[in-house]
């Protein structure tokens, strides 16, 4: 589904080139769970934003579905965030002053149809991260697990064939972190392929496989 | 639901979100608007007003008067300036065209007239019976001085309406003799009301006499106060005024470089000079209201511009999820537009309170018109896409990893 061939991202800053990727080649199959491994630094957020069609490699070759991610229009790539990415990141990133049904249903803002049933869909996916109760709270009224919980349930409102995280639980305390990597395994087990970047080793255990990357490189 | 409509939705929700920005930046545009409605609601009122005032006189009217300043040029005062004659008057209808009519006119002021024990001091006028054409004033009850009047300088005369009050009340006046300046005159008529003039003056408040009786019964001078001219084709009035103007010049022996002994009034003098008091406030309302609406457009460009970076995180996560840049842009433009529109339906009221205590107040007659309406709802819209565009874009073009990245 994910093919990366030989992916490079230089960056000029201050008339020093930083080269964050040097090479990068591997591949998701469908249904899979796969942890990105990395210190700080290492590059692994510029591949995640690479992958999530947020940013644009310097060279090299990406292939999502059999469609060549990088000669779309940026149009074309916020079209295709939106149908095929479910994202959850480290911040949280919900609206503040806005509930979190609302938060939800963001995506659907931008998606070419509105499906009919979204307000239950929203529901039912807060009910199933366990905020039945807590549809009206605007997200400055949650707590951080509580938060990245209506972050998950955002990121499934439009059925996408993949689930990006970035850090999911680098903002959490472990008893919330570990509720969220159980969601993960659940949304893994229910056959939707996901892809956690991620320094904590906890986290990255409960994936199928891990790609551990260093100086911009994969290691192995 | 359309993906326009969503984004509106969210343009209303964030609107709402921020209600001290959007209160502020809705008083900037509801000043502005208020101003300008003010501004058109006092410019109908003048305009009415003035037409009111020329459609009272005429279209096709010239007030030729001795002298030579069109609006001091008075009929009574200018006594002492001997220009124009009752021979000026046969010059013109011979030699001018595009005439309908015209009268020589004579009148004096503050002249007794009694009827039995009642008295009164009116203005008396000497005139030939195609006057009541020209003016369009004839008698309501009676009948106008006739050309056999004008060959016996027949002691009659026709009163007008505050005359006949003063002396007669609800009496019958037809018949009666009343005496002007002691000399027994024959009431013919009663002049219909006309109420206040170009010039402000009662126009009810006179005698009309036949002009062979004023000048060899009452005053026996020869000057002429007024000639008063109508034109067939109100489209060559300025044609006929020149012409009109060469003939008295050649008569009156003036030559080319000097200034005329008579002046000229046309429909056009009278628009100007029933605009004049209006015209300055009218001036000083248009240029509080374009500055109005530039400082509110401006203040809205700032206030937006600020958002933008105050919402960063917002757009970013936005563009995250899926939204392209056009629809950020849309998403940041809506918001303007609705903010001028609530400051527009806002300033629009405002603009029309006051506009009722201006007129309230007898500054300026004032009216609200749909015109007023639209003029508010258009400018303002313009002002949210012109001020608001700028910091919409600029809100659509940030890069949504420089965002994320925190």
């Amino acid at each position: 589904m994910i093919n990366i061939k030989d992916i490079r991202k230089t960056y000029m800053k201050t008339s020093v080139e930083t080269n964050v990727l040097r090479g990068v080649t591997f591949s998701v199959q469908r249904g899979e769970y796969v942890a990105i491994m990395g210190a700080s630094g290492s590059g692994k957020s510029t591949l995640m934003n690479i992958i999530g069609c947020l940013d644009k490699p310097t060279n090299g070759q990406f292939e999502l579905d059999n469609i060549n991610v990088l000669q779309l229009d940026d149009d074309a790539l916020s079209a295709l965030r939106n149908k095929k990415f479910g994202f959850v990141f480290q911040q949280f990133f919900l609206l503040e002053r806005t509930s979190s049904i609302d938060n939800v249903l963001l995506p659907l803002i931008y998606t070419d149809k509105y499906p009919a049933d979204a307000t239950q869909r929203a529901r039912k996916l807060l009910d199933d991260v366990g905020l039945k109760d807590r549809t009206e709270y605007h997200a400055n009224e949650l707590s951080g697990g509580q938060q990245q919980r209506v972050a998950i349930a955002r990121s499934l409102i439009n059925d996408p064939d993949i689930i990006l995280a970035d850090e999911p639980t680098g903002n959490l305390d472990s008893e919330n972190a570990a509720e969220i990597v159980e969601i993960f395994s659940r949304l893994h087990k229910e056959g939707r392929t996901i892809i956690v970047v991620t320094h904590d080793r906890t986290v990255a255990e409960h994936a199928q496989r891990i790609l551990e990357l260093k100086d911009g490189q994969l290691k192995g | 639901m359309t993906r326009i409509v969503r984004i509106t939705r969210e343009s209303f929700r964030m609107v709402r979100n921020n209600r001290v920005r959007g209160f502020i930046m809705i008083l900037g545009i509801a000043v502005g608007v208020a101003s300008l409605t003010m501004t058109i609601c006092v410019s109908q009122g003048v305009y009415e007003k003035v037409m009111d005032t020329v459609n009272k006189q005429g279209l096709d009217l010239i007030q030729i008067r001795p002298g030579s300043d069109k609006f001091t040029g008075a009929p009574s005062g200018s006594r002492d300036v001997v220009s124009l004659v009752e021979d000026d008057v046969d010059v013109i209808r011979q030699h001018v065209g595009n005439i309908v009519a015209i009268s020589p006119v004579k009148d004096r002021k503050e002249i007794e007239v009694k009827y039995g024990d009642k008295f009164t001091f009116t203005r008396v006028f000497g005139v030939t019976p195609i006057w009541a054409q020209i003016r369009d004033f004839d008698a309501s009850k009676g009948s106008f001085i006739s050309e056999e009047d004008m060959s016996f300088s027949a002691r009659v005369c026709l009163i007008g309406q505050i005359v006949k009050k003063t002396l007669f009340g609800d009496a019958d006046s037809i018949g009666q003799t009343i005496k002007i300046m002691d000399v027994p005159f024959t009431v013919k008529g009663e002049l219909e009301s006309k109420g206040t003039g170009a010039e402000g003056r009662d126009r009810d408040d006179r005698i009309i006499i036949p002009i062979t009786t004023y000048t060899n019964r009452l005053f026996r001078e020869i000057p002429l106060t007024q000639i008063v001219v109508t034109v067939k084709d109100t489209d060559k009035l300025n044609k006929t005024v020149e012409d009109i103007s060469a003939v008295l010049r050649e008569r009156h022996k003036i030559s080319p470089g000097e200034s005329d002994d008579f002046a000229m009034r046309t429909p056009q003098d009278l628009i100007d000079m029933a605009y004049g008091a209006s015209r300055s406030l009218l001036h000083v309302l248009m240029v509080i209201a374009g500055i109005t609406l530039l400082i509110a457009g401006i203040m809205i460009m700032n206030i937006m511009l600020a958002s933008v970076s105050a919402r960063r995180s917002e757009i970013g996560i936005r563009r995250a999820l899926g939204a392209r840049k056009n629809d950020i842009l849309r998403q940041f433009i809506i918001e303007s537009l609705l903010i001028s529109l609530f400051g527009g339906i806002l300033g629009t009221i405002l603009g029309y309170c006051g506009s009722i205590i201006l007129s309230s107040m007898n500054v300026a007659a004032s009216n609200l018109t749909p015109l007023a309406f639209a003029a508010a709802i258009v400018s303002c819209s313009l002002i949210a896409v012109i001020f608001g565009i700028y910091p919409a874009r600029k809100a659509a073009n940030l890069n949504p990893v420089d965002i994320l990245r925190g």
